[in-house]
């Protein structure tokens, strides 16, 4: 499997860490006052949807930037790939 | 005083060097090496004359050279500086950058080739799983070798160095060597 890396193009995925899912890059405001109740959906609550997901991966054996890579986990096909520091801390879906 | 004998990343007190066909194989421990990372909003610094280069490739200038490691992170080699205190010289040409001593931390394989490009790809695609395009006069990254971590640096058609982690120098000669030997002896 490849990832299309946005700085150095297509890599091999065995460089890469898997981490999860992207909607772990919206942490939630731990003085709100529902901090609680949305920080055990935050730990425990995922969706898994069979198609489209968007993941964090480690460039671990390269550049060591965080990625946000949008994969279709029926198809295997990688639809995209982007660096995480460019996106809002809290604006990934 | 006890009488300390200096070794090399491989244990020995010699350099080691093989030869396979057209390639050759040679540990060197002649670069002073530093990173160089930029704070947050700083300019990239031009150290040594060097214009630090863009993602996927290195430059050099004079003995000083530098390959990209990551977003506002450069390597920055100092030929002929192993035995002296590189970072220093580096902070002093990049005062406002972080920058952290490297030198003996990785261990440099030259790999050099008597004829064109062709011997140092034909090994590299045992080894590393990169297009061909890397292995272009003036590229350099990171990638997984074996599972151990090494960044190739193209330095001109018949020569490319190989920095891996000097703890693991051994078994990165032995992953080099081991595919050499094959493709010279299937040759």
């Amino acid at each position: 499997m490849l990832i299309p890396h946005p700085l150095l193009g297509l890599r091999d995925s065995q460089e890469f860490t898997y981490l999860g899912d992207a909607s772990l890059m919206n942490r939630p405001d731990p003085a709100g006052p529902s901090a609680e109740a949305e920080f055990c959906d935050y730990v425990f609550l995922r969706d898994n949807p069979a198609g489209v997901h968007r993941e964090l991966w480690f460039h671990e054996q390269g550049d060591r930037s965080w990625l946000v890579v949008t994969r279709n986990t029926l198809t295997h096909e990688i639809l995209g790939a982007e660096l995480a520091r460019n996106l809002p801390a809290r604006g990934a879906e | 005083m006890t009488d300390l004998i200096p070794l090399t990343a491989l244990g020995a007190t010699e350099l080691r060097s093989e030869r396979f066909g057209a390639l050759t194989i040679a540990e060197d421990d002649s670069y002073g090496l530093a990173s160089l990372t930029l704070r947050k909003g700083q300019s990239a610094p031009t150290p040594f004359g060097l214009t630090l280069p863009e993602a996927g490739f290195a430059t050099q200038s004079g003995s000083t050279s530098a390959i990209w490691t990551g977003p506002d992170q450069w390597l920055i080699l100092g030929e002929g500086k192993g035995q002296t205190d590189f970072a220093a010289e580096v902070l002093a040409q990049a005062p406002q950058a972080s920058v952290t001593e490297q030198t003996e931390g990785l261990v440099c394989f030259d790999i050099r080739s008597d004829v064109e490009v062709l011997p140092i790809a034909a090994l590299m695609s045992k080894l590393v799983n990169l297009p061909p395009e890397n292995y272009a006069t003036g590229r350099a990254t990171r990638t997984g070798l074996e599972h151990m971590t090494v960044f190739l640096y193209q330095r001109d058609e018949r020569h490319l160095s190989i920095l891996g982690m000097r703890s693991y120098a051994g078994s990165l000669w032995h992953a080099l060597v081991t595919a050499a030997a094959r493709l010279a002896q299937a040759a």
